[in-house]
């Protein structure tokens, strides 16, 4: 999928506060960072400026070379379709089973039947819960309904994967195990970006850190930090 | 998310209905003008294609939406039932209106026992002259009867009118011409009819000739007034079904956010969300025009044996037409695309504004 650049990205929100503030930054195609910053610092808006979710009112967002705020509508379900994106409520549906809640990004891009199976469960043995596979994620704990939102995430093998407090409402173990499946596909070559506010987190980690606050990037350790799997 | 901030904008790439320029958006809200350079072309190439769907997923696809939709409809018998009869009832009324049309256009072709002419001779015509006219019309080709009524077969046939026998003898005299009564096989058309009488006038002795067509008239008027009433019926009730729909689907899809939030998070397009929808306004159609045709069918039912016997009166014979296998279809047709069409203005609504992370 390429590189990401933001050039001078501007969020301004209807009551006047700036959600993001002349950012610009890149990560390299591969690459792994933390968007860390205190609640309110812009690092939500930072990902659904990537998730094509919401447009910045200024700057440009450049996805392997694409500028994704230009994208015309009907293209963007096609670059949605190229993410993966893990969120602390997870998004589950409740009436579906793990197994169906995985399969839907594959059954959106018409992948046939068998394929699906085998990459659901693909995606499950990844997250260790293969054998959660018919289960509704009520009966999940949270912790494994969190597993579960990541092998939605990666089953379509994505070229960037997008993580907002992920470990939000986890134990410090599940965090770290969370972390460790994101560290897993980082190391085959997806590119990785987890917004945070754990620090103890981030330091456990190490990497690339990028730093908002009120909506200016106030620190990127960048290639010094920047975690590329080669 | 994990952001706390109030964000009150809708997110511009899914309301930007129309695809509205951000510019514009910016430009509204007050914001900082963008200067971003022009957008990626439209059918450039980008560097997340996606393959081919095949054939056999693409309908694969389509059976489990329908079935999903069939159980939806089966899991909400109350909901769905009454869609049926708002459906039922708004279609109804037009294919009645049809159905009544269709007849009365039959009545006025196929009605034999009045239609005809009458030819009235002067006042003392000689009997050989209404005689030789008689006999020249019954060897006319599509006459099926003349019956000559002389002047005192006239008057006694009026004198059987208890009222008006007292009139007469005040008159002194008999002031009844003769007349001719020509019936035709088949009906004559209004502009034979013109014609043939036209021709009558000119006859010696003749007086006058009325073309006894009050009754077809008056049919053939009433069904033109219920055709068009039918039409303007159809169209509002139409848009009635329509709008039926519409909500149904509505509070289906309202139901069904969170995965819809979630499909459109993983890539899913308009049409692959809304597909399922469609099948449920589908359902709701086709069910409301089998309701239509059975509220049709128990009306004709229930007017029939009164209709025959009035028609009955006049001479007239009863067979109904317009409800057949080719009025089931064309209404099952009309129902299905009335309710994929609100299922359409309810998802374009909806769908086009979805909030992914409301």
């Amino acid at each position: 999928m390429g590189s990401i650049e933001f050039e001078h990205v501007s969020r301004r929100f209807d009551n006047g506060a700036e959600g993001l503030h002349d950012v610009s930054v890149s990560f390299a195609e591969g690459s792994m960072a933390f968007i860390t910053g205190h609640s309110g610092a812009g690092k939500s808006t930072f990902l659904k400026l990537l998730l094509a979710i919401d447009v910045p009112t200024r700057g440009r967002i450049l996805v392997g070379g694409v500028d994704v705020v230009r994208l015309p509508r009907r293209r963007l379900p096609l670059y949605r379709q190229h993410l993966g994106a893990v969120f602390q409520d997870h998004r589950l549906l409740a009436r579906r089973s793990v197994f169906e809640n995985v399969a839907l990004p594959l059954r959106v891009v018409g992948m046939r039947e068998r394929d699906i199976a085998r990459r659901v469960r693909a995606a499950l043995s990844s997250v260790e819960l293969l054998d959660k596979v018919n289960l509704p994620p009520r009966y999940l704990s949270v912790g494994e309904q969190q597993r579960v939102g990541i092998a939605r995430a990666v089953v379509n093998r994505p070229r960037v994967l997008l993580a907002d407090e992920p470990t939000g409402n986890l134990d410090p173990e599940l965090s770290q195990s969370i972390m460790g499946l994101f560290r897993q596909f980082h190391q085959v070559g997806t590119t990785v970006l987890i917004a945070t506010h754990d620090r103890a987190l981030i330091d456990a980690f190490g990497g690339r850190i990028v730093e908002l606050d009120h909506g200016a990037l106030i620190r990127d350790n960048g290639a010094a930090g920047d975690s590329s799997h080669g | 998310m994990g952001d706390s901030r109030t964000e009150t904008n809708p997110p511009a790439h899914e309301a930007a209905a129309g695809n509205q320029s951000s510019e514009a958006s910016a430009a509204q809200k007050g914001t900082v003008p963008d200067s971003r350079p022009p957008s990626t072309p439209k059918g450039a190439a980008l560097p997340w294609e996606s393959e081919r769907r095949p054939l056999g997923t693409f309908l694969r696809d389509h059976f489990r939406e329908a079935r999903e939709s069939l159980a939806f409809v089966a899991g909400a018998v109350g909901t769905t039932l009454l869609v049926w009869l708002l459906m039922g009832i708004a279609l109804g009324l037009p294919a009645g209106l049809y159905i009544l049309q269709a007849n009365l256009a039959g009545v006025a072709e196929g009605w034999r026992g009045s239609a005809g002419i009458s030819v009235y001779f002067e006042p003392g015509a000689e009997t050989g002259v209404t005689l030789a006219l008689a006999e020249r019309l019954r060897a006319q080709a599509g006459v099926a009867d003349v019956r000559l009524i002389t002047a005192n077969e006239a008057l006694a046939e009026f004198r059987d009118y208890g009222d008006l026998a007292g009139t007469v003898e005040l008159l002194g005299g008999n002031p009844l011409p003769a007349t001719l009564r020509v019936s035709f096989d088949p009906p004559l058309g209004a502009q034979t009819a013109e014609v043939l009488s036209a021709g009558l006038r000119q006859e010696e002795a003749v007086e006058d000739v009325v073309i006894e067509r009050t009754w077809l008239e008056r049919v053939a008027s009433l069904s033109a007034l219920v055709q068009r009433l039918g039409w303007v019926v159809a169209l509002v009730l139409g848009v009635g079904a329509v709008l039926v729909t519409s909500s149904s689907v509505r509070v289906a899809l309202e139901s069904r956010l969170d995965e819809l939030r979630v499909l459109k998070l993983v890539g899913g397009t308009d049409p692959f969300m809304r597909r399922a929808f469609l099948y449920l306004g589908c359902l709701y159609g086709l069910g409301g025009a089998v309701f239509a045709a059975m509220i049709v069918s128990l009306t004709l039912f229930t007017v029939e044996q009164p209709l025959v016997r009035l028609l009955a009166t006049y001479g007239g014979d009863l067979e109904l037409r317009g409800f057949d296998a080719t009025f089931l279809v064309v209404l099952l047709g009309v129902g299905a695309l009335l309710g994929v069409i609100g299922s359409m203005v309810a998802c374009r609504q909806r769908l086009r504004n979805l909030d992914i992370l409301a």
